[in-house]
């Protein structure tokens, strides 16, 4: 019996980090294939790409909603210095910007308003002039998504055209 | 030697094997688990994950959302809520026709959407995958008919293709109050079901 006491000690040890180490990098496991999906599917890197309206056939993501008008930016900001300069253009309706670093969470929404809203997004611990809203994404990975109430297809054409003013691009020099 | 060997590799082996079982039931990724079927909050047989959407989640609702709501915003933004069972706590089943009736949300805008047991739309083409603020009467609500076929008239929400299926109430903008204190604040929208194929007449 004694000589089972040391691997029963191993089997609770292993027990515990492999619990531990799945819940940890679950999500950023699923992201990151969240990530490629999104880029097979012809989401850019640093600019809004509008996908067609959220139907059965064109789904990228589960639990997407009909009644919205998604458009998706990826991002990366491995590289120190750059940042993303982000524009939501106005819409009349609902709208929302939010951010997702690559372990899901979302670390920062801003609620449309009347107004165009201009943000920039920095890497974990980059430094910034703080003249515009800006945002630190807790990762060098993520995914910037707009929402926009659009229920049926003629608020589905309407957004589509806003959505040729949003901006998601990549800067070098601040130029605020 | 080689047996000491054997059974501390063969503890390592089951250890972890039963270390990321568990992981993966608790947090409700086990094949075939419904994993949006619970939550930290529940309204007359609605669930929800208020901490959906945040780093302040806890590891098992974390890997859950991440798996089931990628995307999804934190409760400041939206609530999501999601039942799996009529309201006599049979599963919701592409064979059975049901009434949904809403009230007024306390939120800004609200929908509902049915998806399939992957959490996906199912995949149909009858451009019948919600129903939504908009379509109330009068801003007191709706009431629609969930069915494979269409109804006759009125509202209608498809599930044809859908098989075991879920609905999700959004509620975006939601009132502070029901962030609050839900349970006492939302009447969630009610799911009677009305018949099912090969029911006796």
């Amino acid at each position: 019996m004694k000589r089972w006491i040391g691997p029963l000690a191993a089997l609770i040890v292993a027990g515990l980090a492999a619990h531990w180490a799945t819940l940890t990098y679950a999500p950023g496991f699923i992201m990151d294939r969240a990530l490629a999906t999104l880029k097979d599917r012809g989401v850019a890197l640093h600019a809004f790409t509008s996908p067609q309206r959220i139907s059965p056939q064109t789904q990228a993501v589960v639990r997407s909603s009909p009644d919205l008008f998604y458009s998706l930016c990826r991002y990366d900001l491995s590289d120190p210095g750059p940042f993303l300069v982000i524009v939501m253009s106005q819409w009349s309706d609902y709208q929302s910007l939010s951010f997702f670093d690559s372990n899901t969470n979302n670390f920062a929404t801003i609620r449309g308003s009347d107004a165009q809203e201009l943000v920039m997004l920095v890497g974990p611990g980059e430094k910034h002039s703080g003249l515009v809203t800006t945002i630190e994404s807790p990762t060098k990975r993520g995914v910037i998504l707009i929402r926009r109430l659009a229920a049926d297809e003629e608020s589905f054409a309407s957004a589509k055209q806003v959505a040729l003013n949003d901006q998601c691009a990549l800067g070098q020099d601040e130029p605020f | 030697m080689i047996a000491r060997l054997a059974r501390y590799s063969f503890a390592l082996a089951i250890g972890a094997a039963l270390g990321m079982a568990s992981a993966l039931y608790l947090a409700g990724l086990w094949p075939g688990m419904k994993p949006l079927d619970f939550g930290d909050v529940e309204v007359e047989g609605w669930r929800s994950d208020f901490a959906i959407g945040s780093d302040t989640a806890d590891m098992y609702t974390r890997a859950r959302v991440a798996r089931h709501g990628l995307l999804a915003l934190a409760k400041s933004e939206a609530v999501y809520f999601t039942r799996t069972t009529d309201g006599e706590g049979a599963p919701l089943r592409e064979e059975c026709t049901y009434r949904l009736t809403v009230g007024k949300m306390p939120a800004g805008w609200w929908s509902v959407t049915l998806y399939d047991d992957d959490s996906l739309l199912p995949m149909n083409e009858d451009e019948a995958l919600s129903v939504n603020q908009e379509q109330e009467t009068g801003g007191e609500g709706l009431v629609a008919t969930i069915a494979a076929e269409k109804p006759e008239g009125g509202i209608w929400i498809s599930s044809r293709n859908a098989g075991s299926f879920d609905l999700t109430l959004r509620l975006y903008m939601p009132d502070e109050a029901l962030l609050a204190d839900p349970e006492a604040i939302l009447k969630p929208p009610v799911v009677e079901r009305l018949s099912c194929a090969g029911d006796t007449p």
